[in-house]
């Protein structure tokens, strides 16, 4: 209670700072304009959120659904770009959040950070950029994308730069990603990490739109003794990839893109050394649980206004595993042929793909097929009639192993949506409906039956659009039906909402409810309700405060042990946003 | 009285020395493919020696994996392979550390090519045989233990529906948003809990940055089933109106055993979780608002 009070004090303390500070900037900005008469230059916003949920539960003691949002929340947000000539520039971005609420990763759990941990928490950014022409310093928080198969996923808090003298690249890095967290084993508990250094760089050479070489480097490793006790489920590892890049982009719209790479990887660095394995010393030396593998993407293609076509080969040996992607499942071989077409004056429209996914390239696991098939096809008839054709095929399989049937699982979608507008003089009615068809079938890998699971979807919306007035509402009805052996969901949805401009469009306001019957079998039916509204208000030329209120109630039918329960939740969230926009001082 | 004494050494050394142990072996039928997580679970391998009816002396472990056709694969080399001494009580109980220590271990051919590669051996059924020797000339001490093994890899599952990118239609997804997934390959000896969780991408995040920032906005356990319908609850209006930046929503998996610990923990990030992907809601179909974060 006395937390969520200073949560609370804090917050408003912070929205009367951030009036003031705005003020204030602005304020001082014009004095510096008047006075100084500098080339600055400043744009990018800033703000301060606040969000709140609760949520009651009946009966008393039912934990039968739990809370999905932090209690209260308060985030503050702070990155606009100092433009001190035209050569010289920092981009400031600093947006962090005053409590954690890490539930994957290696920062789950925790709720007391020390500093290092909260400045290198993922939820937290602290960045500057300060760059001078083609010269780039990097400071704090970075997330630093050099290619697909190198690093990309994972923020560094660090120092590097990067540099572009003329189409030169020199890029380099380093930092910590992950700070070392003890395991706890709870309540609450705490997944535990190591701490983790990180080094990355590249250099190349690159021309907009005509080629790109580089050559990148990234590598991670994590200090054994920084969490005390260690985690549990994750081991101290360690791992490099080298990779090449090159891009080249011909006339016409045609393109080549390639990338081929290396990864050497470590799965525990408390294993035993060995020189059974090859090492890339000085980098990394190989242990017992080192692998060496490779990974490989290509893409060629052509784009124009009318009609792109690509294929798309993507290759990840068993064994190849980068810090910079952490959640890169390996052991895989895609590939796609994608397309799009723009016909007909540009009213249809037809993007397509189509292709596989191989896994078990290296045949250390059971063989495994993965089919992909995208459709969609809109179709502008007239100012009054369109229509959208999808279809979707996902289809799965894998060998039966110790089991007498493989796995087969096959997911189809069809979906097939006219709309329909009719223009008056003060009105514009659009009439959409929607019917989806989602057919899902697996099979049993000790019986092989095939069990199907179907869903039938329909969607009916209204929308009428004033011309004369700046009230927006729309109306529709949903439909869902949802068909599998020992289960039969049905839901109905009726739900309006109205948007609106007031006070000289200096006040947005939004309002949806919605309304759900859902039934399970033969039990009695549950019911959902959820309210929503959004307040926009522009307070200042640069200052707008905005509010978003939600409310949801939903009541079980006697499908659930306690029969009737219901909950109540809640959500808040209300800030400030400052948007910087000085003009440039001549 | 000395030549006696000398006379009991060397007579105590000759029956320790050709002492006749006894072993037994235990493996686990489905071990981990990864070979070098068999030291972190003692539950793997264990290899259980006593003497046979006199003192038994030092001695070492010779290991070998086989084919089903017999096919020698891999040998410890033990020249290198730790001398083991019996303890006090006469049974001394080994875990795979010890009987297949990876760093003297010699495979052969394709098997060291793909060990080299991937940290595993190609998927099948092999053979693990071991025999308690002589640490000095190697002679044979006990007889020699084998038991059958399956190595495949687990592979996690992979997402799919909604699909990487989808845009979904604002006013079905606040009703009901199905998600599918294919099965943990192979199928394991209990069911598997499939951990769904799904997590909102807010305006200054990237997808992997929301998955280890922010807490999901749905986490559902479901017990050896692949598809699962959310109702959300949500109001999906967009959040940024100047921005008109689509409602982004990333959602991943996590496979757990029937303890709840993650189903592989040296692949990927150890937490057994899928690779996340992204989809998003579309409120307004009559807008063509941006999709990029």
């Amino acid at each position: 209670m006395m937390k969520r009070k200073i949560i609370t004090s804090s917050f408003f303390l912070c929205m009367f700072v951030a009036t003031s500070l705005a003020q204030e900037v602005d304020s001082l900005l014009n004095k510096v304009k008047d006075k100084a008469k500098e080339k600055l230059q400043i744009s990018g916003t800033m703000g301060v959120t606040y969000e709140g949920y609760g949520l009651s539960r009946s009966p008393s003691g039912w934990t039968g659904y739990q809370p999905r949002r932090p209690w209260n929340q308060v985030r503050f947000d702070f990155k606009p770009t100092f433009n001190f000539s035209k050569n010289f520039s920092l981009p400031v971005n600093f947006n962090f959040a005053a409590l954690p609420t890490n539930f994957a990763g290696p920062y789950a759990g925790i709720s007391k950070p020390t500093f290092g941990q909260f400045i290198t928490n993922p939820m937290n950014n602290f960045g500057l950029n300060p760059k001078y022409k083609w010269a780039e310093l990097q400071l704090g928080t970075q997330y630093l994308n050099y290619s697909n198969l190198s690093t990309g996923d994972i923020g560094v808090f660090g120092i590097g730069f990067d540099l572009r003298p003329k189409d030169f690249l020199f890029k380099f890095f380093t930092g910590v990603s992950q700070q070392g967290i003890d395991f706890a084993a709870g309540p609450p508990s705490v997944t535990g990490a190591y701490k983790r250094k990180n080094w990355m760089a590249q250099i190349g050479t690159e021309k907009d739109g005509q080629y790109k070489f580089t050559l990148n480097f990234a590598k991670g490793k994590d200090e054994p003794a920084s969490a005390a006790p260690p985690p549990v489920t994750v081991r101290p590892q360690e791992g490099i990839v080298i990779s090449l890049v090159s891009d080249i982009y011909l006339e016409k719209g045609f393109y080549f893109k390639a990338e081929g790479a290396q990864s050497t990887f470590t799965k525990d660095v408390a294993t035993p050394l060995t020189s059974s394995i090859r090492s890339l010393k000085p980098f990394i030396e190989a242990h017992t649980s080192t692998s060496t593998d490779y990974a490989a993407q290509a893409s060629v293609g052509k784009k124009s206004q009318k009609f792109d076509i690509g294929v798309m080969v993507k290759y990840l040996g068993a064994g190849f595993q980068t810090v910079g992607y952490p959640f890169l499942q390996s052991d895989r071989l895609d590939y796609t042929l994608n397309t799009k077409i723009n016909a007909w004056k540009n009213r249809m429209n037809i993007v397509a793909s189509i292709g596989q996914r191989v896994n078990n390239v290296n045949n250390t696991a059971l063989k495994a097929k993965q089919f992909i098939g995208n459709l969609n096809w809109f179709t502008q008839f007239n100012d009054k009639f369109g229509l959208n054709v999808n279809y979707n095929n996902f289809g799965f399989q894998a060998a039966s192993g110790l089991n007498p049937f493989g796995i087969k699982n096959v997911s189809n979608d069809l979906g097939i949506n006219p709309t329909f507008s009719f223009t008056g003089k003060k009105i514009i009615h659009i009439l959409s409906m929607s019917y989806n068809y989602s057919k899902y079938d697996e099979r049993d890998v000790i019986t092989g039956l095939t069990t199907s699971n179907n869903t039938h979807t329909a969607l009916v919306t209204y929308v009428p659009t004033y011309l004369e007035n700046d009230i927006s509402p729309d109306f529709s009805i949903l439909y869902f039906y949802n068909d599998v052996p020992g289960a039969k969901i049905t839901l109905a949805t009726l739900s309006t909402a109205l948007s609106m401009n007031a006070a000289k469009k200096k006040l947005k306001l939004r309002g949806q409810l919605q309304y759900t019957l859902g039934k399970l079998n033969s039990f009695s039916n549950s019911n959902n309700l959820v309210a929503s509204c959004n307040v926009d208000l522009k307070i200042g030329k640069n200052l707008t405060w905005s509010t978003f209120l939600t409310t949801n109630y939903f009541k079980y039918g006697d499908e659930i042990v306690p029969n009737g329960a219901s909950y109540v939740e809640t959500t808040s969230r209300t800030g400030f946003q400052y948007r910087f926009d000085t003009k440039k001082q001549k | 009285m000395m030549k006696i004494l000398f006379a009991a050494i060397a007579m105590f050394i000759s029956v320790t020395g050709t002492a006749q142990l006894v072993s037994t072996l235990v493996v686990n039928a489905q071990p981990p493919a990864q070979l070098s997580e068999w030291g972190e679970r003692r539950e793997v391998l264990t290899l259980i020696v006593r003497g046979a009816g006199a003192i038994a002396g030092p001695f070492k472990v010779k290991t070998e994996i086989k084919t089903l056709d017999g096919t020698v694969i891999a040998t410890s080399d033990l020249a290198r392979t730790p001398v083991f001494t019996p303890n006090t009580t006469g049974t001394t109980i080994l875990v795979a550390n010890d009987v297949m220590p990876l760093e003297f271990m010699t495979f052969t051919g394709k098997y060291q090519k793909s060990l080299q590669r991937t940290g595993k051996l190609p998927a099948d059924n092999y053979t693990l045989c071991t025999q308690p020797v002589n640490p000095v000339d190697y002679r044979i001490q006990g007889e020699q233990q084998c038991k059958n093994f399956y190595l495949a890899t687990t592979q996690l599952p992979i997402l799919m529906k909604p699909y990487n990118e989808e845009v979904l239609d604002g006013k079905k997804a606040q009703t009901a948003i199905i998600f599918r997934w294919s099965p943990v390959v192979p199928t394991q000896t209990s069911p598997v809990t499939y951990r769904l969780q799904v997590f909102e991408v807010l305006a200054y995040q990237n997808p992997v940055q929301a998955v280890r920032s922010n807490q999901p906005v749905l986490d559902k356990e479901i017990l050896a089933a692949t598809q699962f319908i959310w109702q959300p609850q949500l109001s999906f209006a967009p959040r940024e109106s100047e921005s008109e930046k689509l409602p982004t929503f990333v959602w991943t998996i996590q496979s757990l055993d029937k303890t709840g610990l993650p189903i592989t923990q040296t692949d990927g990030s150890g937490e057994a979780r899928s690779e996340p992907i992204i989809f998003f809601v579309n409120p307004d179909k009559t807008k063509k608002p941006k999709k990029e974060n």
